[in-house]
Formats: C-alpha cells, sequence, structure tokens
C-alpha cells in the first residue's frame, strides 16, 4: 500500500511538473536589474523600409546659390536640416557641360555657366510615402561647380573709357572649373569682379510676393477657410506692377494644416485644409519661400506670407 | 369574512372608478412625451438646416476678398434641407413637411454685421436663421378634450465661428 501511494505521488509530481521561471539577478546580458513587466508595445506605425537606393531625407533643398569671391564664381545649393518625411534617391550625377536626360526635369532647373555650359551636380528624385508605396513627387538638382571670372571681361573697355582706347593686354579666356590657379595675371581683382557681377547679377528689381485663392485673382493677406474644407492656395510674385513667374515654392512656416504638399511649382497651387480651429482670437500665420529667376530679377527667394482664419459653421444662442 | 367580503368590494369600486382617471393621466404623460421627442427631432432638423446653409459659402468672394460670404442661396439650401430632415418625421407632422419648410421664415445675412429684423439680434459673422411653427400630432390630447395638434415654434441661428 505505502509503495503504490509513493508511486502514485511521483506520477502526479511528473505529470504537474512545469519548467521553473526565474529570474537571474546576475544576469548581466538582459541589461536590465528586473524583468520586464510586459511586453514592449507593438508599433502603431511600423517603419516601412523604403526600396534599394532610396535614403531618408534629413537635409532639405531651399535655393540654388550663386556667390562671388573675386574672380570666383560658384554655384552650390543651400539646404536646411529638417525631415519633412520624403525620401529621395540619387537619379544622375553629371559634370560641367556634360548633358543629363534629366536635364529639364528638375524643378529648381540647372544653371549654366557664364560661357552658356550647364554646371556641374547632381539630380536626386523625392519621393512620398503613401498607402501606394514611394510615389515620386519630384525632381531636384543639386549643383555643386565654380568657374573662374571670364577674362574677356578684362578685354571690355572700362565705364566710361573711350571706347577706341586699347584694352589691356590680358591671357585668354579660362573659364572653367576649379582649380583657380594662374588666373587673372595683370588685371585688377576688383575691376574683373566687378563687371563679373553685373554680368551676372541683374538689377536688383524689388519683388512683392502675393498670395491668392485663384490662379488669377487679387493678392491677400488675410483669408478665411472653413474648416475642413479643401483650398488652393497660390503663389505670385511681382516685380514693379508685372507678375513674374514663380520657378518654386515651399511652405517655410506655419501650420499648414493637412497639405497634399509642402512645395510645388509655381503653376501647382498649395493645397490643403485645417481641421482645427487656431485659438481664439488668433489665426494661421503661414510663410512660403517663393523663389524667382527671371532675367528681370535673377535668382532671388522671396516670403510670401498670410494669414488664416479657419472658421467653423457653429449654432449660436 | 363579512369585513373582509366588503373591504374586497370596496377595492374593486375604487378601481372601477380610478382606472380610466389612471389610464388618462398615462396616456397625457405618454403624449407628453412624445411631443417633447417631435420637438426635439424638430429642432435639430431646423439647426441642422441652418449649418448647412452657413456652409454653402460664395467661393467667388472668397477668392476676390478672402472674406467668407454666403452664396446667394444659401436660404434655399436651408429651406431644402429643413424640408429633407423633415420628411424623416412625416408620422409626427400634421401638415406636409414641404408645406411647413415652405412657411418656414429663412434668412441669410451674407456679410456681417447684420441686424435680424425678426429677432433683434445682432450678427457679427454671416449667418442663416430659421424660424418655423411646426404643428406636430397630438391625438390623445385630442381626445381628452384638448387640441389633437399642437404647434410649436423652433428658431435656429448658425454662422461660421
Amino acid at each position: 500500500m505505502t509503495r503504490r501511494a509513493a508511486a502514485l505521488a511521483l506520477a502526479l509530481l511528473v505529470i504537474g511538473a512545469s519548467p521553473a521561471l526565474a529570474w537571474d539577478p546576475f544576469d548581466d546580458a538582459s541589461g536590465s536589474p528586473e524583468p520586464p513587466a510586459s511586453a514592449p508595445p507593438v508599433d502603431p506605425a511600423p517603419f516601412v523600409a523604403p526600396p534599394p537606393g532610396l535614403y531618408y531625407v534629413t537635409d532639405t533643398y531651399v535655393a540654388d546659390v550663386v556667390t562671388e569671391s573675386g574672380p570666383l564664381t560658384t554655384y552650390t545649393t543651400t539646404t536646411v536640416h529638417e525631415s519633412t518625411g520624403s525620401y529621395a534617391r540619387v537619379l544622375d550625377t553629371v559634370g560641367t557641360g556634360t548633358l543629363s536626360s534629366f536635364d529639364g526635369a528638375a524643378f529648381n532647373g540647372r544653371a549654366t555657366l557664364t560661357d552658356g555650359r550647364a554646371v556641374a551636380g547632381t539630380y536626386y528624385e523625392n519621393y512620398v510615402l503613401t498607402g501606394e508605396g514611394f510615389v515620386p513627387v519630384s525632381v531636384v538638382f543639386f549643383q555643386d561647380d565654380a568657374e573662374l571670372a571670364r577674362q574677356r571681361a578684362a578685354n571690355m573697355p572700362a565705364p566710361g573709357a573711350s571706347s577706341a582706347g586699347p584694352a589691356p593686354a590680358a591671357p585668354p579666356a579660362a573659364t572653367g572649373p576649379l582649380p583657380i590657379g594662374g588666373c587673372c595675371g595683370g588685371v585688377e581683382r576688383g575691376e574683373i569682379a566687378e563687371r563679373e557681377r553685373r554680368d551676372i547679377e541683374p538689377r536688383q528689381v524689388p519683388i512683392r510676393p502675393g498670395v491668392s485663392l485663384a490662379p488669377a485673382s487679387v493678392p491677400l493677406t488675410r483669408i478665411e477657410v472653413l474648416r475642413g474644407r479643401v483650398v488652393s492656395i497660390w503663389l505670385h510674385a511681382f516685380a514693379g506692377d508685372r507678375e513674374i513667374a514663380v520657378r518654386a515654392w515651399s511652405l517655410a512656416s506655419g501650420d499648414g494644416g493637412e497639405p497634399v504638399t509642402t512645395s510645388g511649382t509655381g503653376a501647382t497651387p498649395f493645397r490643403t485644409s485645417w481641421t482645427r480651429l487656431a485659438p481664439p482670437g488668433s489665426a494661421y500665420e503661414l510663410v512660403f519661400r517663393l523663389e524667382v529667376d527671371t532675367r528681370e530679377t535673377g535668382h532671388r527667394l522671396v516670403d510670401a506670407r498670410v494669414a488664416v482664419s479657419v472658421r467653423s459653421p457653429a449654432l449660436q444662442d | 369574512m363579512n369585513a373582509l367580503r366588503d373591504d374586497r368590494a370596496s377595492a374593486a369600486v375604487t378601481t372601477v372608478v380610478l382606472l380610466p382617471l389612471l389610464l388618462t393621466v398615462l396616456a397625457g404623460v405618454l403624449q407628453l412625451g412624445a411631443l417633447r421627442v417631435a420637438a426635439a427631432r424638430v429642432r435639430a432638423a431646423a439647426d441642422l438646416a441652418t449649418l448647412v446653409g452657413v456652409n454653402d459659402q460664395d467661393d467667388a468672394e472668397l477668392s476676390r476678398t478672402g472674406v467668407l460670404r454666403l452664396a446667394g442661396d444659401a436660404a434655399d439650401v436651408a429651406r431644402e434641407y429643413f424640408e429633407r430632415e423633415l420628411e424623416l418625421s412625416e408620422t409626427l407632422l400634421a401638415a406636409p413637411s414641404s408645406e411647413i419648410a415652405a412657411r418656414a421664415d429663412i434668412v441669410a445675412y451674407p456679410s456681417g454685421p447684420s441686424v435680424d429684423a425678426r429677432t433683434g439680434a445682432r450678427y457679427e459673422r454671416p449667418a442663416v436663421r430659421l424660424a418655423a411653427d411646426v404643428p406636430l400630432r397630438t391625438p390623445v390630447f385630442g381626445a381628452l378634450a384638448f387640441q389633437p395638434v399642437t404647434t410649436i415654434g423652433v428658431l435656429a441661428v448658425s454662422s461660421p465661428r
């Protein structure tokens, strides 16, 4: 009887046994002195890895910049360190004067050197992640080039000088990318720079930005919109009393609501809607950065501002 | 035993006498509740109609001035939606919804400030005001020597804020 009881007890013990879960206080591998209380929460918006070649944009294009330092003219691109949630990939890297199949595709164009050759740089294609995957939205060209002042400027008569006077001797034209060694021998640097500036920089015509709610309408500084209603805000620029083309625009600051996109060309409006009202007595102050580049104005950046009052139909007492 | 039999008879008589009164009170309470429900639905219809009317904006004027302004047919839009909403409560109404909506006093004030000639209220922004008398069926009241139709007045004003 005792044996049977002992055998039965042993059988029950074996059947009911389970692996012991214990916490090892000296286990440094876990990295935590205590076991986790619960499983980590699931990320509600799991990260979707971009396809090969795409990378997450952390520096956003702002403008093309042409700077002069003496006889040296540098073509660069300024960026701002911010993430707009978009992606990009390199399309093509081109050298000075090299043609690319993407020429004309970039919204900011591709500048040319003073001798007419296209500047060097890189074409990028921007993508946004939608429910349907990565959708290409625009192509941008990041210029990266430099050239020396044209020596022919030294051959030109100085303002006020007699056209019949002898021109100073000058070496052959030396337009081209770096290096700059050997440039400008025998010529006043300041004089060349001044002439080159006149060649490159147009007259500083005052540019007046404008915002409207129609492609061709009067500029507005304050607009009212109904909550949730999609509105199109068109960006304009005026030189004097004449409207000039806006090459590109981007939302520089302000609560843009739920925009379709935060940048575009002058032919596309800023389309958005607001589902939230601004705090009582205030409005959303939007600042758009417009890029214009015409023969009359040159390459310029101007800011257009508009105050948006979002209103919602409501019952009155 | 006789006393018990007397009590039963007394209770029966009391019940017979008071039962109609109790039923009358009960019916009146139920009718009053139904009337309040119907009135609430009519008010909701009026509120919704004015809200939809305010949503009818003059887009051309908005593009020109940047200021919200009611479209010219905002009052008609409000009247149409008032009728549509009343159609959902047709069984409660003592008149066709189209007739009630047609008689309603609906005014759109396209821009503010403006003063309501009917109520004297001042509206700082565009507004739609609806005032209507809505006849509701109250058959129990009619059976109780009251009016079988009870008319309620509704007033709704909406404005973008």
